[in-house]
């Protein structure tokens, strides 16, 4: 009898312990009091526009205001089904992909209640309006500690954005075999969006950039004699085994006392031409006086974009970086390219920013070749630590648009962003999915510190409210320490191991 | 027979009971350090910092030990908590072993050797890096002896079963789990079972590095779990000598734990153990006055107990250099800075560590200097270099949460409290509010583009620069700091700008002397005219005279400051002539000539 009492109660916990892992569906509270107002969520996700095949889009309300939420998620069709555990409001995958599935160019209607302080809050319901158009699959992205001087454990990991699972891509312990100067992993980039052309850089210990080609892994360095560095932005081009890089010598200060707290600043930068196939390097452009940076291919590979920095005033050329770092801003130019010659052509003006006392820096090209995006700061090429960094997008094929940009005027009629942009918080590091209908950046807007990614709607030049990437527990992006760090879009994963990458070195 | 029997029972709990007033004894005096344990100490509730121990060998061990280490907020519960474990490890490593009565005495080694390894650490405990340490091995520990118990509850045929599961767990249990099935081997007389256990032993780490922690370097999967104390700078081998007698005191244990049973070894066994124990513990356990009242200043400062700070002050004579910064923001807080700063003391000295290690301030109170000094972007620098390397510890965490405050960012006030209310005592923490001190001083400086500077003289020097500010707080600190200084550059200035914001105040001492001596010694040449206190005037002059008197050639600058240190060694002129050359030349030889 006492042996069956004991399974008995080593089953009831079993039976217990799974109830509790199972799914909370809620009853919506009988009676509730009107709040009058949308729900403080966390992450803001009312009345966004999202992919019909992006992950559930989890949410919570503040924990110290609220004890309970529930809500209720109906669909186009009718289909109606509660959530929420604690604050939190966590949606099974198989659930939110038929929801999504159901509702492809409508909405789901979500209803929210809070309870605060033992009483039932009902706030507005607010829309989640599904596109038809898909976002790609994969993002990788490096995370990294909102860092000064030190580092310590880096990856670059990948994300399926159908779902939540993350994978590593590298790390940078299993080759580091000198602790005293370390290692630093980044600038993960690929070509067309595609994984079995790629590279990252390995920067200190077994310094090197890992280079994909056509799957097969090979380090290389890329320093010359006559380069200035080894490379440092890379961007492949869509179809040659080419790729453009800056070669810089970066350095960073700290503020004293502004809030943008980290300055990063080139003391000298060029563009090279990289040739993976014979493992060559040309230069593309290296004024001794400018400062030419972040190169990015045309989607149809026949121009080359870029930043490059204005003369300063005389006056100021000979003096300490430091004191003149506020004046530097950088104009986009494009070069013609030759794919079969390798030769570049006169570069042109593309977007004059100096001349509204703007500095403008990472541009990149919509898959259609219709719109250039691209941040701007007042001043610098590091904007994403700048407060006033913001996404600009300028239709391209609007030809006067262009030609009033390069003649100084103000700014062309340029994509309204206001919904993708932050309020005085750093925006930064804009890129398109592959079908040119998402657009994402890299952005401080939560507190001013940890870069997290956003994500907008983009069609025709209209842009949707922006939201962030999903996670399956809504606090990880409180308790998450760490920033994500160049997101790039692919449309497939990584598929080499980080053994395999180690094995190079 | 009888009385045998009685005097043996009578050593043996005489010993256990030696024993563990011995531990509450290591414990009680080490409560600030375990109290800082804690302070430095990474747990972090949610995915990302579960996911990132859990993708290491041992790292819910770690993860177990980092919540455990929590517990150290209130030392006696955390203390408590770690004797229970101690206790389970006597008791279920005295049943695993099969020792019997006295014998398992010999359970207290195992006890010393985890006890010694959380009083040993020193200054490794602001800069260690690995999470859950305080509190892991011994957990580690115990469930490794209770599987060990386990086992040998069991037919020895089965043993193969349990040599498995053991390499199994190895991704849990780390280097306990290789102990385990070598404690286990060792146990038994040796068949082909036992063989192929310490064949498994051997390969374990091997095969899980291949099947699960391929993306890590294999030294980081071999013996996973055991301590090794290495980062970038510093390396300590002696630390590890804990763990190595730990490891080698199980497997003695498992080998001749029964040939102890011995009637005439028996009834030595507990006393041999338990001297053994607390000589081992006490030969290596960290022990200095500067390192438990720093933690206890550092402990006072964050809370904004300036009164206690300056108590501590002026009982400890030779103060390291964090504690001298850190009286000097308790006299900017409770008034005095100059009229007291040099009565009590400006000779820091360094920390003294048996490893040799590179601790300073930088490690063990630099925010929170920064914070107090309203120095913000520097203090949040150093939090996150500091926290990147140990981990965002409840003590960044709070003083992150501060500087964001004092900042006005009230979405990263609210991220850093979040986190730290998932921590058991700090559910309902919030920051202080600013002080008027730090408020005063936020904007009292320009801006500019600093490096990496984190050094002690980096403070003295901007803070010297603050001459320009119109704070009288501000004045205040940089009059001080450049006194500090000896520089008549930013003195001057400096001076000039206190006396315009001080008016119809009283003239403190210390700003006296130094006035007196940067008239007599460096003039401006448009001199200005402070009415100063006739008796303070005569001192300087006795100053002089005695000075003049004892500086003979041949003779050192240390012989005659050692000589004169009595009498005028509260005075600022005593720091201007001797003070400067203990305080910023470090190793310099005492060999020059006062002439």
């Amino acid at each position: 009898m006492k042996s069956f009492s004991h399974i008995y109660t080593l089953f009831l916990a079993v039976a217990m312990l799974l109830l509790s892992s199972c799914v909370n569906h809620p009853d919506v509270p009988s009676s509730s009091k009107e709040a009058g107002c949308l729900p403080a969520i966390f992450p803001d996700y009312c009345d966004v526009t999202v992919p019909c095949n992006i992950a559930p889009l989890n949410f919570m309300l503040p924990v110290g205001e609220f004890s309970k939420c529930v809500a209720r998620l109906t669909t186009s069709d009718g289909q109606q089904q509660t959530y929420g555990k604690g604050v939190k409001v966590q949606i099974p995958e198989q659930d939110w992909h038929t929801m999504l599935n159901a509702s492809k160019g409508k909405s789901i209607k979500v209803e929210v209640w809070g309870q605060k302080e033992g009483e039932w809050l009902s706030f507005n319901p607010f829309e989640i309006y599904v596109a038809e158009q898909p976002i790609d699959e994969y993002l990788s992205y490096r995370y990294i500690e909102p860092s000064y001087a030190g580092w310590s454990f880096m990856e670059i990991v990948q994300r399926n954005l159908t779902s939540f699972k993350e994978t590593q891509i590298f790390n940078n312990e299993i080759t580091m075999n000198d602790l005293k100067i370390g290692q630093c992993i980044n600038c993960h980039s690929y070509q067309n969006y595609k994984t079995d052309n790629m590279l990252f850089h390995v920067r200190l210990s077994n310094g090197c950039t890992v280079i994909v080609n056509d799957g097969k892994i090979s380090k290389v360095n890329l320093k010359r004699d006559y380069t200035i560095s080894s490379g440092v932005y890379p961007s492949w081009h869509p179809t040659a085994k080419l790729i453009a890089f800056s070669t810089n010598k970066t350095r960073q200060g700290f503020h004293t006392l502004n809030p943008n707290k980290i300055e990063v600043y080139d003391l000298e930068s060029d563009l090279i031409l990289y040739d993976v196939e014979t493992d060559s390097v040309s230069v593309i452009c290296n004024d001794p006086d400018l400062l030419e940076v972040y190169p990015t291919w045309s989607p149809d590979g026949t121009y080359l974009y870029y930043c490059k920095s204005v003369p300063l005033p005389e006056e100021l050329r000979d003096k300490d970086i430091r004191s003149t770092y506020q004046k530097v801003q950088y104009n986009l130019y494009r070069r013609s390219f030759d794919v079969a010659s390798h030769d570049f052509s006169e570069e042109e003006l593309v977007y004059d920013a100096a001349s509204h006392d703007k500095s403008a820096t990472l541009p990149r090209i919509s898959p259609d070749g219709r719109y250039l995006l691209f941040a701007e700061g007042q001043y610098g090429c590091f904007h994403i630590r700048h407060n006033d960094g913001n996404i600009v997008c300028l239709p391209l094929d609007d030809s006067d648009a262009v030609l009033r940009a390069q003649e100084g005027e103000e700014t062309p009629s340029d994509v309204d962003l206001s919904n993708f942009n932050s309020e005085g918080m750093p925006d930064s590091y804009p890129s398109w999915s592959s079908n040119g209908h998402w657009i994402m950046c890299s952005s401080r807007r939560d507190d001013g510190n940890f870069c997290r990614v956003y994500f907008s709607y983009f069609n025709n030049g209209k842009v949707e409210k922006a939201f962030m990437l999903p996670q399956k527990d809504p606090e990880l992006h409180i308790s998450l320490l760490k920033s994500y760090n160049r997101p790039e879009f692919m449309i497939e994963p990584v598929r080499i191991s980080v053994e395999e990458f180690s094995k190079v070195f | 027979m009888i009385n045998k029997s009685k005097v043996s029972g009578a050593i043996f709990y005489g010993s256990l009971l030696a024993f563990i007033l011995f531990v509450i004894y290591i414990l009680y005096i080490n409560q600030e350090t375990l109290f800082t344990a804690h302070d430095r100490s990474e747990y972090i509730f949610g995915a990302p910092f579960f996911h990132r121990l859990l993708s290491k060998p041992f790292g819910l061990m770690q993860y177990v030990g980092a919540w455990l280490t929590q517990l150290f907020y209130e030392p006696a519960i955390g203390a408590g908590v770690m004797m229970v474990i101690w206790a389970g490890i006597f008791f279920v490593g005295a049943k695993a072993s099969r020792l019997q009565g006295s014998s398992s005495a010999l359970m207290l080694l195992p006890i010393a050797c985890l006890l010694t390894s959380i009083v040993d650490l020193g200054y490794w405990i602001y800069i260690y890096p690995v999470r859950g340490y305080w509190f892991s091995q011994s957990v580690g520990y115990l469930v490794m002896l209770l599987l060990l118990w386990a086992a040998r509850c069991t037919s020895r045929k089965w043993h193969l079963v349990w040599y498995l599961i053991a390499a199994c767990t190895y991704p849990v249990l780390g280097w306990f789990a290789l102990l385990f099935i070598l404690c286990l081997a060792l146990s038994e007389k040796p068949t082909w079972r036992e063989l192929l256990g310490l064949l498994l032993l051997v390969f374990t780490a091997g095969i899980w590095h291949t099947l699960l922690y391929s993306n890590l370097k294999s030294t980081d999967v071999m013996l996973a779990g055991f301590p090794r104390f290495k980062t970038s700078l510093d390396c300590s081998e002696r630390l590890s000598i804990p763990f190595w007698v730990l490891g080698a005191v199980s497997v003695l244990i498992s080998l001749c734990g029964h040939y102890l049973e011995r009637p005439k070894v028996k009834v030595f066994v507990p006393v041999l153990c338990a001297v053994a124990g607390i000589v081992f513990t006490l030969s290596l356990m960290f022990r200095d006055h500067n390192y438990i009242d720093e933690m206890r200043m550092v402990r006072y400062a964050s809370d904004d107990n300036w009164h206690e700070v300056l108590e501590l002050a002026e009982e400890n004579k030779r103060p390291t250099r964090t504690m001298i910064f850190l009286k000097n923001i308790a006299l900017m807080n409770e008034g005095g800075l100059l009229d007291r700063s040099f009565k009590l003391g400006y000779e820091g000295v360094g920390v003294k560590n048996p490893d040799s290690i590179h601790v300073s301030l930088l490690n063990i109170a630099s925010p929170l200097v920064y914070y107090n000094y309203g120095m913000m972007n520097e203090a949040i620098r150093l939090n996150f270099e500091n926290a990147i390397q140990v981990g965002f510890s409840p003590f960044y965490l709070k003083m992150l949460s501060r500087c964001a405050l004092a900042k006005g960012d009230e979405k990263l006030v609210e991220r850093y409290t979040t986190i730290l209310h998932h921590h058991p005592f700090y559910n309902n923490w919030q920051p202080a509010p600013v002080t008027e001190k730090v408020k005063e001083l936020l904007d009292c400086f320009p801006d500019e583009i600093s490096g990496t500077e984190n050094t002690e003289s980096y403070i003295v020097n901007s803070i010297s620069f603050w001459y320009e500010s119109d704070r009288k707080s501000a004045s205040e600190q940089a009059l001080f700091y450049s006194m500090l200084r000896c520089d008549p550059r930013s003195f001057w200035p400096s001076m000039r700008n206190y006396v315009k914001l001080h008016m119809d105040e009283r003239f403190p001492l210390h700003a006296q002397e130094a006035y007196i001596i940067y008239m007599d010694k460096d003039p401006e040449e448009k001199r200005m005219m402070l009415p100063v206190e006739e008796e303070v005037y005569n001192r300087y002059k006795q100053f002089n005279a005695t000075l003049a008197k004892l500086v003979k050639p041949g003779k050192t600058l240390g012989k005659v400051a050692e000589e004169m240190r009595s009498d005028w060694g509260d005075t600022y002129w005593f720091y201007y002539f001797f003070g400067r050359q203990y305080t910023s030349v470090v190793g310099r030889k005492d060999n020059e000539i006062a002439n």
